[in-house]
């Protein structure tokens, strides 16, 4: 059977890792086998799921739930020997440039993730898979991964500069090429520019496994349930709405995080001086909160659901559990079923 | 901190790296400065602090004494083959650039040099009083700090090579050039904060300027117990709980300015103009 995935997308900073460790828990207590993918947890959050020392392989945290860290630098080592003919991919692990090449890639960091959660998924082992997305370029990257790559490597650049047809490696000085040699050459020495040669020819070799593993990715991508995590403050705003301008899905769930109560604008109290101060100034920011999620909600006809603001951080399975079901419009049946 | 030449801000995504950024271009301009404001990555959110809809590569004015950019990719690898290494424009058309691009990027530290390059170019040519930089996030800072010297080691020959030597010292001159980093009081952004100061300070590769902190509540005094029920109640409690919270991750960091919350602010501009404003000299 196929594996629920859950995706919990947002800017950096609104609570993505939190909110999927709670999602997770609460998959988990109705009965799911469930996995949590993170990437990045607060020490505090790891000491409470017993995340600590966690690896890329699932390890059982609690009662029916299992946890695994998206490590983008072990995943690209796995890539290049899965998915590369098997001399290339040792060679292309070996070279010197592996590892700097492969963390500057656009959207390699993200593409590594969508691989890993693939494999889960393919594992057929778990009813729900709960996804905290890797922050960079805003979480956006995660959807765009798959064919930015497929563009990269199988690009109309490297291939002009490879030659044609994946030649060995004397093509590489090519004709046409020559002017961007030159150009590399004295600005580089040709030492460098040999070693990155060798580099970048075996990686288009290894083009036709990534495309087509890329392609499998991107329909897992498409089959998933998307949750976009955002605060009322303007930049979370503004990268939870280009969660609504991908081409290919458009989110599920919109969970506005740290939200404060509605009637707090315009409370009066008898309360001392300072008390009285204190609110009326929360009260605005609560009236603005409404402001901004009224404004998002109408543009793209989205009926969010909110988590009020935890006065203390969660910190253990029960106090993530009990912010999950504090949520106010938070269907689960919908993300789950 | 207005003193130097240049300011590269960095901080965790989220932080309020980018309202910082503008801020202080602000400030800097309002008192009298010519202010360079850069966006060193494409996706940075200065254009919106500056009420911008979009920046350009060639520094456009965003009101007297302040003009801003953005460091593009392709614009700024053509500048840095024309001007930096003396490569000829007519040489760079077509796919050579691009091929260079490609090149250059495999190999570590060279499409760093190339943004950093361009932010210590446009400092050193002393058109501006003040360059303000919204620079990598903090995760990325130090693989940027480093590009020239880790370019230098890795290119033997060339002429990347010769062009990192004043970067180097530009980077290092302390008068000239400060590194910001902006935090919030929380774990994350606090231990991030920490884990890259270490290894900026060990390396010696930039002064480092006093840590910001941003979103800082104020104390609220008085006696919880006699309240009654209610949304007063509610409200103090959460704040007492925040600033608690708050003060704990204060203490782990080295004593800086705080840029207070902010309550009550609607669009990013009129963030970056009340921080601004609070920083008025008096």
């Amino acid at each position: 059977m196929t594996a629920t995935t859950i995706l919990v997308t947002g800017g950096g900073g609104v609570g993505k890792t939190t909110l999927s460790a709670g999602l997770a828990l609460a998959a988990a207590r109705s009965g799911n086998r469930t996995l949590v993918l993170t990437v990045d947890p607060a020490k505090r959050l790891a000491t409470a799921l017993g995340l600590e020392g966690l690896g890329s392989e699932p390890t059982p945290l609690v009662e029916g739930l299992s946890g695994a860290m998206l490590d983008a630098a072990h995943s690209w080592n796995e890539i290049a020997k899965r998915y590369a003919p098997p001399d290339v991919g040792s060679r292309l692990t070996s070279n010197p440039f592996f590892e700097a090449a492969t963390q500057h890639f656009p959207a390699s960091q993200s593409f590594a993730a969508a691989e890993e959660m693939t494999i889960h998924i393919d594992s057929g082992i778990w009813d729900v898979i709960v996804v905290d997305t890797p922050p960079s370029g805003g979480g956006i990257e995660f959807f765009t991964s798959p064919a930015r790559m497929r563009s990269l490597i199988g690009g109309r650049l490297l291939k002009w500069l490879t030659g044609g047809s994946l030649p060995g490696r004397r093509l590489f000085y090519q004709f046409t090429a020559r002017p961007a040699l030159r150009i590399a050459d004295a600005a580089l020495g040709s030492e460098l520019l040999e070693a990155v040669a060798d580099f970048l020819i075996d990686l288009r070799a290894a083009y036709d496994g990534i495309a087509r593993r890329s392609r499998e990715i991107e329909r897992h991508l498409a089959a998933s349930r998307r949750v976009v995590v955002t605060t009322a403050d303007p930049a979370p705003i503004s990268e939870a709405t280009k969660f609504f301008e991908l081409e290919n899905g458009t989110p599920d769930l919109v969970l506005f995080n740290r939200v404060l109560p509605d009637d707090w604008y315009g409370a009066v109290t008898d309360a001392p001086a300072p008390f009285a101060e204190n609110l009326s100034r929360w009260g605005m920011e609560s009236r603005r909160q409404a402001e901004a999620r009224h404004g998002f909600s109408s543009r793209w006809h989205v009926d969010p659901a909110t988590i009020p603001w935890q006065p203390h951080a969660p910190n253990d399975p029960e106090s993530l559990l009990e912010m999950i079901d504090s949520a106010d419009g938070l269907d689960l049946g919908v993300l789950l079923g | 901190m207005l003193h130097k030449r240049l300011l590269i801000v960095t901080g965790k995504g989220g932080v309020g790296k980018s309202a910082l950024v503008a801020a202080l271009a602000l400030r800097a301009a309002l008192d009298g400065k010519r202010v360079l404001a850069m966006a060193m990555t494409e996706d940075s959110g200065l254009a919106v602090h500056l009420g911008m809809e979009r920046l350009t590569y060639r520094p456009r004015p965003i009101r007297s004494g302040l003009d801003a950019m953005v460091i593009e990719r392709p614009a700024a690898l053509n500048e840095y083959l024309e001007v930096q290494i003396g490569i000829p424009k007519i040489a760079q058309l077509g796919p050579a650039a691009r091929a260079f691009d490609a090149l250059a990027s495999t190999a570590p530290g060279i499409r760093e040099v190339i943004t950093i390059g361009k932010v210590l170019y446009e400092a050193r040519k002393g058109t501006w009083d003040l360059i303000v930089a919204d620079g990598p996030p903090t995760g990325q800072i130090v693989s940027h700090l480093k590009a020239p010297t880790t370019v230098a080691h890795l290119v033997g020959a060339g002429r990347v090579l010769d062009q990192t030597g004043w970067m180097i010292r530009l980077l290092r001159d302390q008068a000239a050039t400060g590194l910001v980093v902006v935090t919030m009081p929380e774990e994350l952004p606090v231990t991030e904060t920490l884990e890259s100061l270490d290894t900026i300070s060990s390396d010696s590769l930039i002064s480092i300027e006093p840590i910001v902190i941003n979103r800082t509540l104020d104390p609220l005094e008085g006696a919880l117990n006699r309240l009654r029920k209610g949304p007063a109640k509610q409200a103090a409690l959460l704040h007492r709980a925040l600033y608690e919270e708050q003060q704990r991750w204060i203490s782990q960091l080295p004593p800086g300015p705080h840029i207070p919350y902010l309550f009550g602010l609607h669009t990013p501009p009129e963030v970056s103009a009340r921080i601004a404003d609070l920083w008025r000299p008096s």
